[in-house]
């Protein structure tokens, strides 16, 4: 309960949050406001963050530690992509509404910040200049991916 | 949160089955029959949720202009103080003022109301001859004159004592309203972070059904108000009714309460309309005729456009419980049980469907297991 109303120590938090490439166009007073609505979440190694088939309800951010995408129940032989601190993933499901296209799961023990569709679609609302850096950030990041996996493709 | 969640294909994740509808009546009226004991926190707990509702728009147009949260919540709250104290003075002093002669305006209101009732009955006894044959207008007139002098200054004298109890915790109500306003975002972090990793995403999406679902009820129930008050003030100004928009004001707050609330709200109206006009019984024909058409267009029109749209509740377990309500708690059972149980079934719809999904439980015990390992890794080193 002592969590609730305990504000002091937020700045060190701040900063780690400034750090992830999403917020990082952010300033500090749209920072503070998203700080508010991230989740934070603990994983340990191999703990499943979401399944594929899933309806999304948030985004993750990697804060620390590394995290495997993966096909359903094939973290060995179905491997995707494995993602290191400040990427975010699960962020399709929060643009388009579409099921979870793969399985997410701790390559270590790793920290998330989780930021809820619902959050988002009230900080697209009430604070739309930093609701719409961070979309900027995530398409940007959706357009990296898109390059790398076309230049990933075989030629033909 | 303005998203509406059943549009993506989540509500699937939300059982409605026997299960659901069973938990939700047993719940509620155990929720119900608990909250009647402390029905001096819940009145204005239930008041600040409304005042809450009624303050977030002007909040939420404050953070958009770039107001910190609590900045804009203690402004719009501040401000809500300074003019409810500014309404509340004077009508506390008016009150003081004509407290004597409001007792005997009340009295004078319920004297009309026994002439218009013999007058009607006359009128009865007259066109129809069983009646006459009957004694109907002498029966009819001792019954009433025996509940006068015994129920009706009891419960009377019941009804004020409880609501005088009541009335220094109605203060609590502003105070909590701050708080929602101020720390709501911070309490569902709370909340969230108390729940096991396996459940996070349901719990997010029952937190956002819980919302919606209170938000869509409580500006339902103010905008039933609104077109409650218009309507009535308008068909009483119209009739001739002095005061018609205090009235139509009263009538429509008291149709807050399910059942009791109209009834008691139809007869305040008669009672004034026959009090002023005591020559003049078409004219409370009509006011009995604008409170029964307003009664069917609140429950076809307006009720299910407003606070119906909010639960989507069958009509039929919707009166199945609001009698219970009303049997386990009275009047305030009566107000409380829909939008208790509407809260009530968004939990209970998410649990079912985390009881409905061996996956997610399956994640949860591994997700455990994971944590006891790690915890007792080195318990069996010195073995």
């Amino acid at each position: 309960m002592v969590a609730l109303f305990h504000n002091a120590g937020e700045a060190p938090r701040l900063r780690i949050v400034r750090q992830l490439p999403l917020f990082a166009t952010l300033s500090r007073r749209e920072l503070r406001v998203v700080d508010s609505l991230l989740h934070e979440r603990r994983y340990l190694k191999g703990e499943i963050v979401f399944d594929a088939g899933e309806h999304g309800q948030a985004l993750y951010v990697i804060v620390a530690g590394r995290v495997l995408i993966c096909r359903q129940g094939e973290p060995d032989t179905g491997r995707i992509a494995e993602l290191e601190a400040g990427v975010v993933f699960g962020e399709l499901a929060l643009l388009d509404n579409a099921p979870r296209a793969a399985q997410a799961r701790a390559a270590e023990d790793c920290v998330l910040a989780s930021l809820s569709r619902a959050d988002f679609e009230s900080l697209l609302d009430t604070h739309a200049i930093a609701a719409s850096k961070i979309a900027l950030q995530l398409a940007r990041q959706l357009g990296r991916q898109l390059r790398e996996q076309n230049a990933a493709r075989p030629e033909g | 949160m303005t998203s509406n969640a059943d549009d993506d294909g989540s509500s699937r994740y939300v059982s409605t089955g026997p299960f659901v509808w069973v938990a939700t009546l047993a719940v509620t009226t155990l929720l119900l029959v608990l909250l009647k004991q402390a029905l001096w926190l819940v009145v204005p707990f239930l008041v600040a949720v409304v005042v809450y509702y009624a303050l977030f728009p002007p909040v939420h147009r404050l953070m958009l202009a770039g107001v910190p949260r609590s900045t804009a919540a203690s402004l719009v709250a501040g401000a809500f103080v300074v003019v409810a104290v500014l309404a509340l003075v004077p009508a506390v002093s008016w009150t003081a003022a004509h407290a004597v002669s409001g007792q005997e305006a009340f009295y004078r209101y319920l004297d009309a109301g026994r002439v218009l009732i013999d007058k009607t009955l006359a009128m009865l006894e007259a066109r129809f001859g069983f009646l006459e044959r009957m004694h109907f207008h002498e029966q009819v007139g001792r019954r009433m004159a025996e509940f006068g002098e015994t129920n009706l200054q009891k419960q009377l004298t019941a009804a004020l004592l409880g609501a005088a109890a009541w009335l220094p915790s109605l203060l609590l109500a502003p105070f909590f309203a701050f708080f929602f306003l101020r720390d709501g975002q911070r309490f569902l972090k709370f909340l969230g972070a108390a729940v096991p990793n396996a459940y996070f995403e349901r719990t997010l999406y029952m937190l956002e059904r819980f919302d919606t679902t209170a938000r869509a009820y409580f500006h339902g129930l103010l905008k039933l108000t609104a077109i409650d008050t218009v309507c009535m003030s308008v068909g009483l100004w119209v009739i001739g009714v002095p005061g018609a928009a205090v009235l139509g004001l009263a009538t429509a707050v008291l149709s807050w309460v399910p059942v009791v609330g109209p009834i008691v709200g139809g007869i305040l109206v008669i009672l004034v309309t026959a009090t002023d006009f005591p020559d003049q019984p078409q004219l409370v024909y009509a006011a009995i005729a604008l409170l029964a058409a307003m009664r069917l267009l609140d429950d076809f029109v307006f009720l299910p456009l407003t606070v119906g749209r909010s639960l989507r509740m069958h009509p039929l377990p919707t009166v199945l419980l609001i009698f219970v309500g009303g049997a386990v708690a009275g009047v305030p059972g009566l107000i409380l049980a829909l939008p208790l149980a509407g809260l009530v079934m968004v939990i209970a719809g998410t649990i079912g469907g985390v009881l409905d999904d061996p996956r997610l439980r399956a994640r949860h015990a591994f997700a455990k297991r994971l944590r006891a390992e790690r915890i007792t890794a080195d318990l069996g080193a010195n073995d």
